[in-house]
């Protein structure tokens, strides 16, 4: 199974991942329509892309009074059945992430369905801060950013003759 | 029906990025990145994803239009060209070859239509080649050639750097590919280092952000010199054996005493000696990205030279994790400098921007919009532009508007009507990226491309077809004579060793060369003295100062206008004047904006959202007020977006004031006053 997984520390902020879904969802660039949101503080200088963590425990789906959230067993997607939902909000109210959406239009809850398996903010991310690995892979960079402490440290690495 | 995929390379900005086009019947349904090609691995930006937008646009032209009293009436292409060679050649027998001129912009094509359009006024005999090359790129490309003898550029080797220096770069909306490029080198342990008067997206991501004063840098980059030099902090060896003018440059680095540059540029003494330890420190893998922020001031090129110097300095110079030189595929080059020599004709520009002409055979476009309206040194009555859009774009609108407009004949290839289309006799319809063939390198990773025609339309030629007919019918035939761009590309290609064929069968390209690090090792560089110039042998002989001498921008000498706007930053959806006509671009980010600091702001009761007044010494524009946080600006200065529909900050840009050396205009360097608009209340702005 594949997972969206973020870098905080190599996200720029651009936007071009809410662009992507806001035109996968109404082919629209208006970034109210993008389930993905990306947060920039600019005092401390962070972005986080912050998207629905497609929970394994998902909370919006054991509060749905509609019994409208179900998984996708292809995707482990977290979905909402649009014809089924009622629009009363509880889903939104029980994520703690604020991850679920709502479509004033259609009068029902939204949230990410990772595009069926292909999601679009990912192949619009230029930094490559938000990946889609499989779930064993997944913050495999941390690991690498944890590896080049180590190796950055004296007597770790083996020198090539260019020490100071 | 199912459908049809072809690769190709996306041509909504110049990054040419690995794109999937989808086309169903034969039209143009979808794109998407191509997974496997290694420039962008099946990532695309929002501007790509709206390529189709574009290709299937309902105000694209699609015949030819010929401007009449009656306003614009379609003619056929075939009559259309008739009519204007005629006029050409009525043009050239009564003011001479050198009346006729031609101007590439970026719009259609870029490296190969630029080849052609030149090639096209030495057949036609007239040395007036124009192009956005007036202002942009130029500039840094002077700077690393008078120092390292480069072509393009020195490319950073980011992802083996220890540190990299972002000095007036914005990559995420610039140049998207070297994000991620950016960011490898991040995540391989290398420290960021942006240097810009704006928190740009790539300073959010760096470790020390320096903003600094507009037009500053060469004072920053010669107080770098000075503690390198002081300390011993250079590469000897490299200095030694490689370089030339060192200690001319050392002892005019150190007149740069730390209080005078921390004055000088807003940069604290100890940001400025962290800086220099930190280089030091990694050197010399220091990868160092120059932008086009340092380019638009009176000192534009030395600034550049002065921060590029450091690559020489602490021996980063195609190192592993520096600046990699980069080597061409031997790809032909179209133009006829050697066969046919146009500079005795007084090409315009050449006289006052000599440095210009000279390594650019540029003509400056600033300079012709005085020719064309006052016929000094020469009438100048006729014009080709292909792609372009200076009437939004250039500095000085109202002027380029009236110089546009007066001329004989102007013909203009476009795909929308622009606001310097609207100014011609007549427009034709052009070929999109996906109507036409062409021969591309990634540089930078060294990989040849050819783009294949996805689909084509009647009556729209790419830009081949139409230098070609149009020569042909000016007798200049036999300097055109492959029938169509696939012949055009066979020729360009035989130097390389790959064919069309080989080409065809590699859609993701081919490395045509595996990168060599310290060839200055084996070679000496394209430079008269073959080495390292920090003191320039080429621009002494042209009578110039051969240091980057500092130049103090005049904005901070000018009490009557206190604050100093940049301009040229870019905002995700646009570039340029480009894509403003994509309604759901348009909808998404309707307005210009003037980015202010919250206590200037404060001090002169704006509030966000706000219209207000932006004075230059040619004139004033309205635009908007966005009030940033107090880190995104520097104090006593705004960036005023350029080229939107509505509020061109380019009505106030100045067009006479320009780099000694590029003839670049200072676009950012301009001293303004700002007044609020009496009953004007604010409305928020949208987001970004």
């Amino acid at each position: 199974m594949k997972i969206i997984t973020i870098n905080p520390d190599i996200c720029v902020g651009c936007g071009n991942c809410e662009y992507a879904c806001a035109n996968e969802q109404k082919g629209n660039f208006d970034i109210k329509n993008s389930w993905i949101r990306v947060n920039f503080y600019p005092a401390d200088r962070v972005c986080i892309p912050w998207n629905c963590a497609q929970c394994e425990d998902a909370w919006c789906m054991r509060v749905c009074p509609a019994g409208a959230i179900s998984r996708d067993p292809k995707t482990g997607a977290v979905l909402i059945d649009e014809g089924l939902c009622a629009g009363c909000k509880m889903c939104m109210l029980a994520c703690p992430y604020g991850s679920i959406h709502f479509d004033l239009e259609a009068a029902v809850s939204r949230k990410c369905d990772l595009c069926g398996g292909d999601p679009q903010c990912v192949r619009a991310c230029l930094s490559g801060a938000l990946q889609f690995v499989e779930v064993d892979r997944a913050y495999e960079f941390r690991r690498r950013q944890f590896d080049n402490v180590l190796r950055a440290m004296p007597g770790i690495a083996k020198q090539d003759g260019e020490e100071r | 029906m199912a459908k049809e995929i072809v690769k190709t390379l996306c041509r909504m900005c110049d990054n040419r990025c690995g794109m999937h086009v989808f086309l169903e019947e034969g039209k143009v349904t979808g794109v998407e990145g191509n997974p496997d090609h290694p420039w962008n691995w099946g990532r695309l930006c929002s501007k790509g994803k709206a390529a189709p937008d574009i290709i299937n646009a309902p105000d694209r032209i699609l015949k030819p239009l010929k401007k009449t009293p009656q306003g614009w009436q379609e003619i056929g292409l075939e009559q259309a060209l008739d009519e204007i060679a005629d006029k050409i050649r009525q043009i050239q027998a009564q003011y001479g070859k050198r009346a006729m001129s031609a101007w590439k912009g970026e719009a259609l094509g870029f490296n190969q239509e630029e080849e052609m359009v030149r090639r096209f006024c030495h057949a036609i005999g007239t040395p007036n080649y124009f192009s956005n090359d007036s202002q942009c790129f130029v500039c840094r490309y002077m700077a690393y050639r008078f120092l390292y003898g480069t072509g393009a550029y020195p490319f950073p080797d980011y992802a083996n750097a220890k540190c990299i220096v972002i000095w007036g770069a914005n990559p995420p909306a610039a140049h998207p590919f070297m994000t991620r490029m950016v960011m490898e080198g991040k995540q391989n342990g290398a420290r960021i280092v942006a240097v810009d008067p704006r928190l740009s997206m790539i300073a959010r991501q760096a470790h020390d952000f320096i903003p600094i004063l507009p037009g500053t840098d060469g004072a920053l980059a010669l107080g770098l010199i000075k503690i390198l030099t002081e300390k011993g902090w250079y590469d000897h060896d490299f200095v030694e054996k490689h370089a030339y003018g060192f200690e001319e440059l050392q002892s005019y680095a150190a007149r740069f005493d730390l209080d005078y540059v921390e004055e000088e540029t807003g940069v604290s003494r100890e940001a400025i000696e962290k800086l220099a330890l930190l280089l030091y420190k990694s050197s010399p893998h220091v990868s160092i990205y120059i932008g086009n922020g340092t380019e638009h001031h009176v000192n534009g090129v030395n600034n550049s030279r002065a921060i590029a110097s450091l690559i020489g300095l602490l021996g980063a110079l195609d190192r592993k994790g520096g600046s990699r030189v980069l080597e061409g595929a031997g790809v032909r080059d179209m133009t006829l400098y050697e066969e046919i020599p146009l500079s005795h004709l007084d090409p315009i520009g050449a006289d006052k921007f000599p440095v210009l002409y000279d390594q650019r055979h540029e003509c400056h476009t600033m300079t012709a919009m005085d020719a064309i309206l006052s016929g000094d040194p020469y009438p100048l009555r006729g014009m080709i532009l292909t792609g372009a859009n200076p009437a939004s774009t250039n500095p000085n609108v109202a002027k380029v508007k009236k110089a546009l407009a007066s001329l004989d004949l102007f013909v203009v290839r476009e795909l929308f009507m622009t606001e310097t289309a609207e100014l011609a006799h007549y427009i034709l319809p052009s070929a999109t990226f996906m109507e036409r063939t062409e021969v591309f390198c990634h540089a930078p990773i060294h990989l040849l491309n050819l783009t294949p025609k996805v689909f084509s339309l009647p009556e729209v030629q790419d830009g081949y077809d139409f230098w070609h007919d149009l020569a042909h019918r000016l007798g200049a035939g036999e300097y055109f004579p492959w029938k169509d761009a696939e012949e055009l590309n066979a020729w360009l290609l035989e130097p390389t060793g790959y064919t069309v064929e080989d080409l065809r069968a590699h859609p993701e390209g081919i490395v045509y060369q595996p990168h060599r690090y310290e060839k200055w090792k084996e070679a000496p560089l394209a430079t008269p003295t073959g080495k390292v110039e920090f003191f320039s042998t080429y621009l002494k002989d042209f009578g110039m100062k051969g240091l980057p001498e500092y130049v103090s921008p005049s904005y901070k000498a000018d009490p009557e206008h206190p604050f100093v706007l940049t301009t040229g930053a870019r905002k995700l959806l646009f570039v340029h004047s480009r894509y403003h006509n994509i309604p759901r671009f348009h909808e998404a980010c309707p307005e210009a904006d003037l980015e202010m600091h919250p206590d200037d702001a404060a001090e002169l009761a704006i509030a966000d959202g706000e219209r207000v007044s932006i004075e230059s010494k040619i004139g004033a524009v309205e635009m908007k007020v966005r009030i940033v946080a107090e880190n995104e600006i520097i104090r006593g200065c705004v960036h005023g977006i350029h080229s939107f529909i509505r509020d061109n900050v380019n009505e106030i840009t100045i067009d006479s004031e320009n780099d000694p050396i590029s003839g670049f205009p200072l676009l950012k360097s301009i001293a303004v006053k700002i007044r609020k608009i009496k009953g004007e209340g604010s409305t928020p702005h949208q987001p970004d």
